[in-house]
C-alpha cells in the first residue's frame, strides 16, 4: 500500500485540502475531528499526518486532532446503563467552539464504518444519537452560517472499504477505496490545486445560471418520483466556493459536484423514491419512499431499517421537513464509478439529493442575520438534523417553474438541460 | 490474558466504584487494551467510559514542523477537559506505553520549550487534583516500545515477548491475580509501616559510583502500593508497583550518585549519567548520552535541581529479576531504588495536602514543574538509615532488605 504513487497522491490530496478546501491562513489554528465517531478514526492517520505537515508549512499556529474509536461507541451501546446516554465529553464541543470564536479552521475527516451499529438495539442507538445531536447543536449553527472556513473530507478505512468492495481482499479493497478518493478529489492530477480552481469555476457558472432564473419551484419526475418542491424568495444557489464570516473563501466538501440551495419548508408535494441506500448513524436505510404534503413528511416506507428512518423523522418538528435541495448530473465523476460509497460525502455527489432537517443559513440571502422565527417565516427550516438522501438517476427529469407558472427544463435524463 | 489484565486494572488499580465515570488517557496503539478495560469497567458498573486519545507521530510532526514561537501554545480546553473529569470525581486511567525514541533527533531546545509550556499551563494547574479521585497508571506492549526493548526480534515477536513480561511482572499470569495483588500490597504496607515507625533523619546510599546522603523531613510519610483519595476510594495507583517512598528534605542531599539504568525522558534517552549534589542541589551532571536533554530538564525551573522523592525497591523485585531493561519509568522504577528530581508528593509530608506552598517548603517539601524519577539501585547497593541521634541501621545490603517485617 505504501508505494511511491500512493504517498505522492496522499500529499497532493493533503495539499488540496489545506490550500483549497480550508484555504488555511498564516497564524490560523486548525482542529481536525469527526463528530459522529467522537473523533477521527485511527485509519485516517496517514492522511492526518500529511495534512498536519501541509498546515504547518502553510503557517498554521497549532494543529489539534481529536481522535476517536468507533468500536468504543459499539462497546458503550452494548454495555452502558440505559440512562447514561446523555453523558458526553464536553471538551469535544468546547474545543471546537473555542476555535470558532477565535476565527480558526475546522476539518472533519470521515472514515466511518457504515455498519458500525448494525444489529444493535434501535432504542439505545437512537438515545445516543439524540444526545449527540443536542450536544452538537451550537456547532451546527455556527457551521451553518459559515462562521469560519471549514471542510469535510474522507480517508479510507478497512471497514468502510470492505463494505464497498466485499469481494476483494482487505488490502486491495482499501487501496481501491484510496484510489477512488484520490481520483474524485483530483489528487491524481499533477497540480491538484489548479485542477480544483478550474472545477470550482465551472460549478460556479451553473450556480449563477440557476440564481438568475429565480425559479419558484422545481418539479421532479422519475420512476417512483413525482414531486414538486418550492423555493423561497431570496434563495441563494451555492456551489464549491463560499466566503466565511472570518473572511476566508473555502470549499466545504471534497469531493463536491453539487449546486444547492434551500427549499421552502412549507412547500413540498408528492412522492420521492430514494435511489441510493442512506447511511445514517451507523445503519443503512434501504429502499425507501417518502411522501410530502404542505412541506411535511406524511408517510415513509423502507425495505430495511424503516424504524431508524422513522426515529430520524421523529427527532423534532424540523426533521419532518426539508432543508436542502441539490442538483448533480448523473454523469458526475462519482456516479461514473458505478458503485455506492455508503458515505454521504461521496454518494450525495453522485446524485441529485434533498436533505431532511436544517437549512444552511447561507443559502438564504441575509439568512445569517435572522433569528429562528424569522428564518422559518422566510421558508428556512430549523432542526437538530441535516440528513441528505439521494433521489437522482439517469431517468430523472427536472423542470424549473417560474413565477408565472411557465416551465423550463433544468435536467433531462439526469443531465443538465442548459448550457453555460 | 488481556481480559485478566483489564480486570486487575479495574478492580485493583482503579477499584472502580459502581456508577462512577472513567476517563482513560492512552495512545492509539493502546486501543485493543483500552477496549478490554472499557468492557471490564462497564461490567463493574461504570456509568461512562471516555478516552482522551493521544497520537505520538502527530506530536513529533508538531515539534518538527511548527514554527518555534508557536511551540508554547497550549489551548485552554486541553486543561478544562481534565478538570471536567476531576471536578466530578471521575476515575482516571493513564496508559504509559510511549516510544522511548519518539523524539530522537529533534532539537532539545524545541522539546524543552514545548515541554515547559505544557508543564506550566497543564501539568501544574492539574496538580491540585492529585488526591481528588482514584487514578492508576499502567502500560501496554506497543510495537515501537517492544522493538526498543527487544531490538533483535521481529516486531510481532517483540510485542508478544513484552506482553509476556508485562503479564509476568504485573502478577497477571497467576491463577488468581486479584488475590495475588492483595497479598502483595499487604506486604508492601508492612515495609511502609516499618519506615514510618523508624522516622529516620537521613538515608545513605553506597554503591559503585555512588555515595549519597539524603536528609528526610521530620514530618515524612512513607507511602506504597495503595493510596486513599478524597472521593473515599483506596486503590493501587501503579501497576506494577514494588516501591515504598517518601520525600527527601529539599535542602539536604550531598554526594554523588550514578544512575543504574537509562532514563526515558518523554521520548529521548539519557544514558550512563552521574549527578553531584550539594545542600540539596544538583550542581553537576555528566551523561554519555542525552546530557543536553538532562541539563535542559534541571533548568526547567529553580527547584528542578532538587529532589522530590526517595524510593526503595529490592533488587529481587520481579521487574529486576526479569533482566529486562524496559526504557519505561513505570517499570524501571520498580526494578531499582530511585530518586526523583523535582516536585514532592503532598502526601509524602504529614498534613501536606492542606499546606500552603510556603508551609510545604518550610517542612522540606520541594515544588517544581517537573517530577522525574531516575534509577540508582542495584545488587551492589547498600543503604543505611540514620537516626536522629546519629546512629546507623542497615536498611538494604547488596540491594536487598536488611530487616524483616
Amino acid at each position: 500500500m505504501a508505494n511511491k504513487n500512493h504517498q505522492e497522491q496522499l500529499r497532493n490530496y493533503a495539499q488540496a485540502v489545506v490550500k483549497v478546501g480550508l484555504n488555511l491562513r498564516v497564524g490560523q489554528r486548525l482542529i481536525i475531528t469527526n463528530a459522529a465517531a467522537r473523533g477521527v478514526p485511527p485509519a485516517a492517520r496517514p492522511l492526518v499526518y500529511e495534512i498536519a505537515k501541509a498546515a504547518y508549512a502553510a503557517g498554521a499556529r497549532y494543529v489539534e486532532v481529536i481522535w476517536g474509536d468507533e468500536e468504543m461507541l459499539r462497546i458503550r451501546l452494548q454495555n452502558a446503563p440505559a440512562d447514561s446516554f446523555g453523558e458526553y465529553p464536553k471538551f469535544h464541543i468546547s474545543a471546537v467552539m473555542d476555535m470558532i470564536k477565535n476565527g480558526d479552521a475546522l476539518l472533519s475527516i470521515s472514515a466511518n464504518d457504515p455498519d458500525v451499529f448494525a444489529g444493535l438495539d434501535a432504542e439505545r442507538v437512537g438515545a445516543l444519537q439524540k444526545s449527540h445531536l443536542q450536544n452538537n447543536q451550537e456547532i451546527g449553527i455556527q457551521v451553518s452560517r459559515n462562521a469560519v472556513n471549514w471542510c469535510v473530507v474522507a480517508a479510507a478505512s478497512p471497514a468502510w472499504a470492505a463494505k464497498i468492495f466485499p469481494d476483494l481482499k482487505p488490502d486491495e479493497a482499501e487501496e481501491k477505496l484510496w484510489r477512488a478518493i484520490f481520483e474524485t478529489t483530483r489528487a491524481t492530477q499533477p497540480d491538484s490545486v489548479a485542477a480544483w480552481m478550474e472545477h470550482i469555476q465551472n460549478l460556479g457558472k451553473r450556480g449563477k445560471y440557476m440564481q438568475a432564473k429565480k425559479y419558484t419551484a422545481l418539479h421532479y419526475k422519475a420512476p417512483g418520483t413525482d414531486f414538486t418542491l418550492g423555493l423561497p424568495q431570496g434563495h441563494r444557489w451555492v456551489s464549491a466556493r463560499m466566503p466565511a464570516e472570518n473572511g476566508v473563501d473555502f470549499t466545504a466538501n471534497m469531493p463536491t459536484e453539487e449546486i444547492f440551495t434551500l427549499p421552502d419548508r412549507h412547500r413540498a408535494e408528492g412522492t420521492v423514491t430514494a435511489t441510493f441506500p442512506l447511511s445514517y448513524g451507523g445503519n443503512l436505510i434501504e429502499g425507501f419512499i417518502v411522501t410530502f404534503e404542505n412541506g411535511r413528511i406524511v408517510k415513509v416506507t423502507a425495505k430495511k431499517n424503516e424504524a431508524i428512518l422513522q426515529k430520524l423523522i421523529d427527532t423534532d418538528e424540523g426533521s419532518t421537513r426539508l432543508g436542502e435541495v441539490a442538483l448533480v448530473p448523473a454523469s458526475s465523476p462519482i456516479a461514473q464509478r458505478g458503485h455506492l460509497f455508503y458515505n454521504t460525502l461521496f454518494d450525495e455527489n453522485a446524485s441529485c439529493h434533498i436533505a431532511i432537517g436544517r437549512a444552511y443559513r447561507f443559502t438564504l440571502t441575509g439568512g445569517e442575520e435572522l433569528n429562528d422565527e424569522e428564518f422559518i417565516a422566510a421558508g428556512g427550516n430549523v432542526s437538530l438534523n441535516h440528513v441528505d438522501f439521494m433521489i437522482g438517476s439517469p431517468q430523472m427529469d427536472i423542470d424549473g417553474i417560474q413565477e408565472d407558472g411557465s416551465r423550463e427544463p433544468v435536467m433531462r435524463q439526469g443531465e443538465w438541460a442548459f448550457e453555460v | 490474558m488481556l481480559t485478566k489484565y483489564a480486570d486487575v486494572v479495574v478492580k485493583v488499580g482503579l477499584n472502580l466504584r459502581n456508577d462512577q465515570r472513567l476517563s482513560i488517557r492512552g495512545i492509539i496503539e493502546d486501543a485493543p487494551f483500552i477496549r478490554k478495560v472499557t468492557e471490564s469497567a462497564y461490567k463493574a458498573g461504570a456509568r461512562y467510559v471516555d478516552v482522551l486519545w493521544a497520537d505520538e507521530p502527530s506530536a513529533r510532526i508538531r515539534l518538527e514542523h511548527a514554527d518555534f514561537e508557536t511551540l508554547t501554545e497550549v489551548p485552554e480546553w486541553t486543561l478544562s477537559r481534565f478538570e471536567e473529569y476531576y471536578k466530578r470525581g471521575d476515575a482516571e486511567l493513564a496508559i504509559s506505553s510511549s516510544n522511548p525514541d519518539l523524539l530522537n533527533g529533534i532539537d532539545p531546545e524545541r522539546i524543552a520549550i514545548s515541554r515547559k509550556a505544557r508543564l506550566e499551563k497543564l501539568v501544574e494547574p492539574l496538580r491540585k487534583y492529585e488526591n481528588v479521585s482514584n487514578w492508576c497508571v499502567v502500560a501496554t506492549a506497543t510495537p515501537s516500545w517492544a522493538k526498543k526493548v527487544f531490538p533483535n526480534l521481529p516486531v510481532e515477536e517483540a510485542q508478544a515477548r513484552l506482553w509476556e513480561a508485562i503479564f509476568n511482572v504485573c502478577r497477571i499470569d497467576v491463577p488468581d491475580p486479584v488475590s495475588a495483588w492483595k497479598d502483595h500490597t499487604e506486604k508492601l504496607e508492612k515495609y511502609k509501616d516499618y519506615f514510618n515507625a523508624k522516622n529516620y533523619s537521613a538515608l545513605q546510599y553506597k554503591a559503585p559510583g555512588t555515595d549519597l546522603t539524603i536528609g528526610l523531613p521530620k514530618n515524612q510519610v512513607w507511602n506504597g502500593a495503595q493510596e486513599s483519595f478524597k472521593n473515599g476510594i483506596t486503590c493501587t495507583v501503579n501497576i506494577p508497583t514494588e516501591e515504598v517512598f517518601t520525600a527527601p528534605h529539599k535542602d539536604k542531599a550531598d554526594g554523588v550518585v550514578t544512575a543504574s539504568r537509562p532514563l526515558n525522558l518523554l521520548g529521548t534517552l539519557v544514558e550512563d549519567f552521574t549527578v553531584t549534589f550539594e545542600n540539596g542541589r544538583a550542581v553537576k551532571v555528566i551523561a554519555k548520552k542525552g546530557e543536553d536533554d538532562l541539563r535542559k530538564l534541571i533548568e526547567t525551573d529553580e527547584n528542578a535541581v532538587r529532589l522530590g522523592e526517595a524510593a526503595l525497591v529490592p533488587n529481587s523485585s520481579p521487574i529486576s529479576q526479569s533482566g529486562i531493561q524496559f526504557y519505561n519509568t513505570l517499570f524501571d522504577e520498580n526494578a531499582a531504588s530511585h530518586i526523583a528530581l523535582g516536585s514532592a508528593y503532598r502526601s509524602s509530608i504529614k498534613g501536606g495536602e492542606d499546606m500552603t506552598d510556603e508551609e510545604f517548603a518550610a517542612n522540606g517539601g520541594n515544588k517544581s514543574l517537573i517530577h522525574t524519577d531516575f534509577m540508582i539501585g542495584s545488587g551492589k547497593m547498600d543503604v543505611d538509615g540514620i537516626c536522629e541521634d546519629g546512629t546507623r541501621e542497615p536498611v538494604m545490603r547488596d540491594g536487598e532488605w536488611a530487616f524483616d517485617v
